[in-house]
């Protein structure tokens, strides 16, 4: 579906996207993680051949992008990451205009902008003017705009910044029904958490260049670090802290707030390991929890920083 | 899909309501406030009823003559020139001078009327003028009674004062001060279509705003979708225009000459200069929204003011000190071509007028063009 082949993009000295490639296939959601200004955005726009680039290859559909590229433009749909509809037109109307460029015809426009006003959950809202709409119904505004005329190829670009859980959840929602009716989708955000619930393959991005590639089940077997463990503890000396650190399966143990927290490695048993060594010291503990590894922790181990450094 | 984007901006541009106050209900706000604070201007010229102050002596009451011709130019008329008031004495009437009662007194003293006055002025000159005139023809009248006294018949014929001088107007209608008030306002109003114009072209490119982005990234061809936009923009403030000049001609009766189709036709160049020149500045220039349309506020402010817009004759000065800038001045173009429509029978000055609008409308749009062909931006 799309194929980028060592894509060069500079602003003045600043190189924006160092040698980038990637791939999309037919049918799924790609997601594009990264930190603000890891150059998710400029490697999509220069992907629409809105952007100039210093040099490399983009094709989408098997055909090479370009700007008068309007039978591959027809098949896409948008959703910027600023809003970006008419203040003066209601729902209906900004939805028909946007439609309206890639279906000029009415009667076949119609029916596809009441589908998409029915999807995003505006049908009560249908004549309101955007500032009349909250947050999160002005972001679902943006997407029915976006995809109303049934593209193929959906960008969405941190299409849930600044918005509610709830309305999140119904647009992380949206976005999977879009995808199951066919869509390919190009998902990015800088919320690790989103793109662990919906996408089926992940780009870890930074400094403009892909650190990897991946389903998340392949990027956190990418990384030493495996489960953290956390236990609930109303003291701990040092002493067995310490033993807990030398522990061949645990990378790194902390406690604080009644809590010992210990990053353990990849298929150890670290866990019966700090629990047998808490019994022989007669520690008592309350509740113990463990969580696999999230992405974050795969940008950290690559990249030695937070995902939202 | 001309229907889709020509419909809908016409749409948008009339709910916008920024837009809408300052291309019609500032406009009709300054028309009416010209209509109240100037409409006396025009009377100004008329000579008023001047009122003077006669001092009651006993000269007075024996010089039935004087009298008699003081009581013609009081009498309640059309003719009326002096509101007189007889005062018992010169202390009176000096009193009510001071209060600035009358503009003037007079005393009959050794068989001559002598003139006080305060100060000078048109009034006081007036009244000197008719005491002069009326000192000859007493002097005339005596001398010659005193040499002829049979020819008492032929002495009217010394006050019938023919005039061999026949007043004419040069222009087709007669001058008025406060109406190029009027026409330097529909100028300003004409060059706020720029307010379309940058609207129009900020909401096509894709480096000027997030709306330009996604239309830019739509299968719409750019040359269609800018056209029919613009066209939009021209409808509406066409629109506006057209229920301001029928305000002013309707409802505060400010005359446009018999030229009504030429009168749209101006507007019509106007607005679609106003708009070349929103979207020169929005499509040419880096800075942020609100600098642009500072910009397009001062520039057309100064136009205005160049125009006649906030000083009476300014543009006239212009027009004599700095010639190129008046002619380089869309706002004092396009107010002299309603100047022309109104005073002169003669229209070559008015298409000269409307010939400059329309190449700097061609160049304007011309300069846009060639920047919005850009289809990628090295950033946005």
């Amino acid at each position: 579906m799309i194929k980028v082949k060592n894509l060069v993009k500079r602003y003045g000295s600043l190189v924006a996207l160092d040698h980038f490639n990637l791939e999309v296939r037919d049918g799924e959601i790609f997601g594009l993680l990264g930190p603000n200004g890891s150059g998710k955005t400029t490697a999509i726009n220069c992907m629409l051949s809105l952007l100039k680039y210093d040099k490399g290859e983009i094709s989408l559909f098997q055909e090479p992008m370009s700007p008068t590229n309007y039978e591959s433009k027809r098949k896409i749909g948008i959703v910027p990451q600023n809003v970006a509809v008419f203040n003066e037109l209601t729902v209906y109307e900004n939805i028909d205009y946007f439609c309206g460029l890639y279906v000029p015809e009415k009667s076949k426009r119609r029916p596809l902008v009441e589908e998409a006003i029915e999807f995003a959950g505006l049908k009560e809202y249908r004549k309101f003017l955007p500032k009349k709409l909250s947050g999160g119904l002005i972001r679902r505004l943006n997407i029915a705009c976006g995809i109303a005329h049934k593209p193929r190829l959906i960008f969405l670009d941190e299409p849930t910044v600044a918005v509610d859980p709830q309305s999140r959840n119904s647009i992380l929602e949206g976005i999977k029904a879009l995808n199951a009716g066919g869509a390919t989708i190009v998902y990015t955000s800088h919320y690790m958490e989103e793109v662990e619930q919906l996408c089926s393959r992940i780009m870890i991005m930074d400094k403009g260049r892909q650190i990897a590639t991946g389903t998340k089940e392949e990027l956190t077997a990418m990384i030493n670090t495996g489960e953290k463990l956390t236990v609930e503890i109303y003291s701990l000396p040092l002493r067995v802290l310490d033993q807990i650190r030398s522990l061949e399966d645990v990378i790194k143990a902390e406690y604080s707030d009644s809590h010992l927290s210990a990053e353990c490695k990849t298929g150890g048993h670290a866990i019966i390991e700090v629990l047998d060594l808490l019994r022989q010291n007669n520690l008592k503990f309350g509740l113990i929890y463990s969580e696999p590894p999230t992405l974050n922790d795969v940008f950290l181990e690559i990249t030695g920083k937070q995902l939202r450094d | 899909m001309f229907i889709n984007i020509f419909g809908k901006r016409i749409r948008a541009a009339l709910r916008n309501w920024s837009t809408l106050i300052w291309t019609w209900i500032f406009p009709i706000m300054m028309a009416t406030l010209f209509y109240f604070a100037f409409s006396a201007l025009d009377e100004a010229d008329l000579l008023t009823v001047i009122p003077i102050g006669i001092v009651d002596n006993q000269e007075y009451g024996e010089d039935t003559a004087f009298r008699s011709a003081l009581g013609s130019l009081s009498a309640d008329g059309d003719d009326k020139l002096f509101e007189a008031t007889i005062y018992p004495s010169a202390e009176d009437a000096g009193k009510a001078l001071e209060n600035q009662d009358i503009d003037g007194y007079i005393t009959l003293e050794n068989a001559a009327p002598n003139l006080t006055v305060s100060g000078s002025g048109l009034n006081q000159t007036i009244i000197k003028s008719f005491l002069d005139q009326y000192s000859q023809t007493k002097h005339a009248i005596t001398s010659i009674l005193a040499e002829n006294p049979g020819a008492v018949s032929e002495i009217s014929e010394l006050f019938n004062r023919e005039s061999f001088t026949k007043e004419i107007s040069l222009t087709q209608n007669p001058p008025s001060q406060t109406i190029n008030y009027f026409y330097a306002l529909l100028a300003m109003v004409c060059m706020y279509g720029a307010f379309q114009g940058h609207e129009s072209v900020s909401y096509l490119q894709a480096n000027l705003s997030p709306l330009g982005a996604r239309r830019t990234l739509s299968p719409a061809k750019r040359l269609p979708m800018v056209v029919y936009d613009l066209l939009a923009s021209f409808v509406v403030h066409v629109l506006c225009l057209m229920m301001l000049v029928a305000y002013i001609v309707l409802v505060l009766g400010v005359d446009f000459g018999s030229n009504l189709w030429m009168v749209i036709l101006t507007c019509g160049l106007g607005s679609l200069l106003g708009i070349a020149f929103g979207a020169l500045i929005s499509a040419v220039t880096k800075f942020k929204e609100n600098i642009k349309v500072a910009l397009i506020i001062t520039i057309t402010m100064i136009c205005s003011y160049g125009a006649g817009l906030m000083v009476s004759g300014i543009n006239y000065t212009i027009a004599r000190t700095l010639p190129v800038l008046s002619w380089l001045n869309p706002a004092a173009r396009i107010a002299d071509s309603f100047y022309c429509l109104y005073y002169y029978d003669n229209l070559s000055k008015y298409f000269l007028n409307l010939g400059i609008l329309a190449a700097m409308t061609f160049t304007m749009f011309t300069i846009t063009a060639f920047f919005l062909r850009r289809q990628r931006y090295e950033s946005i």
